[in-house]
C-alpha cells in the first residue's frame, strides 16, 4: 500500500556524473545556480541550457526523470510568472485592460524569470538524481568542516541528517504494518468527512510515534555501547578523496563560468 | 464453513522490475474448527499467505473461497471478511494506542458497530480469557510488561469473536513461560469455542504439541501437509529447508533407526517418554 513511497529520487546508474566525488557535485551545483544570475541576455540562457543538456546526457538519467523535478514547483512558477507579467512597468504597452497592463518588458522578464527558475530546479535535481542521500551528507559534512573552528557541530548535524534519511524507509514499512494491523481490527480510514478521517488516523499515528521513540532510544543505546562520542578523532571507512576526474570536472565548471561571464560582457544579445 | 485456496499466486512489486514471487500455486482447504500449524523458514511466504486470508493483500491470480463464497467477487464485503477472520500480526503489542487497556481492546468490537453493552461484555471476556487481571483494565497499555502487552493485543482481536483466528508468530520474543501461556491460551480457546485457529511459526517445537494439522512451506510452496507426527517423518527434508524436527521426535527417530520397536509417532516430550517407557518395559519382559 504505502510502501510505494520513495523519498529522495536517486536514479541508479554508473555514469561519470554518478562516479564523481559528491563534493564536486555539491560545489558545481552551487556554482551553476549562481551562474544563472550572472547574465541577463539570450545568449547566456542558450549557453546554460546547452551546458546542462550535456550534463543530463552524461549522467544517463532519462530526461523524463529530470523534468519530473519541476512538477512540485509548477504552481510557484506560474504564480511568479503572473506577478512578473502584470506588475512590470516601463517599455512598450501591449495590452491595457483595467488595472492589468502587459508591457513588452514584462513579457521578456516573465519568460526569462521562468526559464531561470526551471534551470535552477533542473540543475539541482540532476545533483539529487545522481547522488545518494548518504553521499550528499558526507559531502556536506566535509565541505562544512571549517565551520568546526567556530564551534558549529558539523559532524553531529551530518550524523543527524543521515540517521533521519536512514529511518525513512524503516518508518514507511512500520506504517504499512500498523495500518494493516488496524485494518484487521476493523479500522476504517477511507469513509467519513475530513474530521472523522483525521480522528481515524490516531490508531496509526500513536503506535508510529511510540515505535519511532523506541527505535531512537535503541539506536542511541547501540551507538553508546560502541563508544560513539561525536566527530572528534573519527575516521571514515570510505574517505572522500579527489581523483583525476574530479579535478577535470572542476576545470570544466570553471570554463563554463568563464564563458558565461565573457558572453555576458561582450555578446550584444 | 471452510476456507479454500485455489491456485493462488502472489507476486510482490509487480511492474517495478523487482518482482518476487512470494506464493506459488497454493491449493489448500482449511476446515472449520481446525487447529492448523503453518511452518516455514523466514521468507517462505507464511506471512503473505495469512494476509491473503483476510483480504489485506490481494492474490495476483487464483481464487479464495470463504464458506463457499469467492472473496474476490465484486459484491463480496471485504470488511465483513476482516471481522470474521481475526489476524494477530507479529509483535501485535506494537499496535496498541489507546489510553487504557480496556479502551484498546474495545477498538475492534466498536468498529464492528456493536451496541456499547455488547462491546464491553466482549472486551471483558476477551481480557479474562487472555489472563489479564481486572486491576489492569484502567492502566495505560504502555505501562505493561512485554508479555502482558502481547496478551492485551491478542485480546483486542479475540474481542471481535472471529470465526477464524490467525496468529503470526504469537510467541516470538517471549520467554518460555510467556510462550507456554500464549499457546496454552490458544489451546483453551480452541477447545471452548471451536474457533478455527491458524498458528504461524518457524518453530516446530511450538507447533508440535498444539496443532492437529501442519502445513510446511518452502519458497512460496506448500511442501508438506499432515498431522505433526506424519510431517516429522520427513526429518531429512525438513532439515534441508532449515526447519528440522523437535528434539523428542528426533530421539524417537534415532531409536527406531537403531532397531527399537516403538509404536506410533509421538511428537511431544510427554508422548515420547511414554512410548519409550512402553518399549523398554516390553524389552524387559
Amino acid at each position: 500500500m504505502i510502501r510505494d513511497i520513495t523519498i529522495g529520487q536517486y536514479y541508479a546508474s554508473d555514469s561519470v556524473i554518478h562516479k564523481l566525488d559528491p563534493r564536486v557535485k555539491v560545489v558545481c551545483t552551487f556554482a551553476y545556480i549562481i551562474s544563472l544570475f550572472c547574465f541577463n541576455q539570450l545568449s547566456g540562457y542558450i549557453i546554460a541550457a546547452v551546458f546542462f543538456w550535456c550534463i543530463i546526457k552524461l549522467s544517463k538519467v532519462p530526461f523524463k526523470f529530470v523534468i519530473r523535478g519541476i512538477k512540485p514547483i509548477l504552481f510557484m512558477l506560474v504564480f511568479t510568472a503572473m506577478l512578473n507579467l502584470f506588475w512590470t512597468s516601463g517599455g512598450n504597452v501591449l495590452v491595457k485592460f483595467g488595472i492589468i497592463t502587459i508591457t513588452e518588458e514584462g513579457i521578456e522578464r516573465t519568460v526569462f524569470m521562468a526559464l531561470r527558475l526551471v534551470f535552477l530546479i533542473i540543475g539541482s535535481s540532476i545533483m539529487t538524481l545522481a547522488t545518494t542521500p548518504n553521499q550528499l551528507t558526507d559531502a556536506i559534512e566535509k565541505l562544512l568542516k571549517p565551520l568546526n573552528r567556530v564551534k558549529v557541530p558539523v559532524h553531529e548535524v551530518a550524523m543527524m541528517m543521515s540517521i533521519a534519511l536512514r529511518f525513512i524507509p524503516i518508518l514507511v514499512e512500520e506504517t504499512d504494518k500498523i495500518m494493516k494491523a488496524q485494518l484487521a481490527r476493523g479500522a476504517d480510514f477511507e469513509s467519513g468527512n475530513i474530521f472523522r478521517r483525521i480522528k481515524s488516523m490516531a490508531p496509526i499515528i500513536i503506535p508510529l510515534f511510540v515505535s519511532a521513540a523506541r527505535r531512537a532510544s535503541d539506536l542511541a543505546l547501540a551507538m553508546d555501547a560502541r563508544c560513539y562520542n561525536g566527530g572528534s578523532g573519527r575516521t571514515k571507512m570510505k574517505p572522500l578523496e579527489y581523483k583525476g576526474r574530479d579535478i577535470a570536472a572542476y576545470l570544466v565548471m570553471a570554463g563554463y563560468i568563464a564563458v558565461i561571464i565573457i558572453a555576458g560582457k561582450y555578446l550584444p544579445f | 464453513m471452510s476456507i479454500k485456496l485455489q491456485n493462488v499466486n502472489f507476486i510482490y512489486g509487480q511492474g517495478t522490475g523487482k518482482e518476487k514471487q512470494a506464493l506459488k500455486n497454493i491449493n489448500i482447504e482449511i476446515n472449520d474448527g481446525e487447529f492448523l500449524g503453518l511452518a516455514g523458514h523466514t521468507g517462505s511466504g507464511k506471512s503473505t499467505l495469512v494476509q491473503l486470508l483476510n483480504g489485506l493483500e490481494r492474490a495476483t491470480s487464483g481464487e479464495i473461497f470463504y464458506n463457499g463464497q469467492n472473496i474476490y467477487d465484486k459484491s463480496y464485503n471485504m470488511r465483513k471478511l476482516r471481522s470474521k477472520t481475526g489476524l494477530v500480526f507479529q509483535y501485535p503489542e506494537h499496535q496498541l494506542f489507546e489510553t487504557t487497556v480496556i479502551n484498546d481492546v474495545q477498538f475492534g468490537p466498536k468498529n464492528l458497530g456493536l451496541p456499547q453493552l455488547e462491546v464491553e461484555l466482549r472486551s471483558f471476556n476477551a481480557l479474562k480469557m487472555a489472563g489479564i487481571d481486572d486491576s489492569l483494565l484502567d492502566v495505560s497499555p504502555f505501562a505493561l510488561s512485554g508479555g502482558q502487552k502481547r496478551r492485551v493485543a491478542i485480546a483486542g482481536v479475540l474481542a471481535m469473536q472471529p470465526e477464524v483466528l490467525v496468529l503470526d508468530e504469537p510467541a516470538a520474543g517471549l520467554d518460555p513461560a510467556g510462550r507456554d501461556e500464549i499457546l496454552g491460551l490458544l489451546k483453551k480457546l480452541h477447545k471452548e469455542s471451536n474457533t478455527t485457529i491458524i498458528l504461524v511459526s518457524h518453530s516446530m517445537e511450538d507447533l508440535a504439541g498444539y496443532v492437529d494439522r501442519m502445513l510446511v512451506m518452502n519458497k512460496g510452496e506448500i511442501v508438506l501437509d499432515g498431522k505433526p507426527g506424519q510431517v516429522f517423518q520427513f526429518e531429512k527434508e525438513l532439515e534441508k529447508i532449515g526447519l528440522g524436527v523437535p528434539q523428542p521426535a528426533k530421539v524417537i527417530h534415532q531409536l527406531k533407526e537403531a532397531g527399537a520397536d516403538i509404536k506410533g509417532e509421538p511428537v511431544t516430550a510427554e508422548e515420547s517418554i511414554e512410548a519409550i517407557y512402553k518399549w523398554l518395559s516390553k524389552e524387559a519382559l
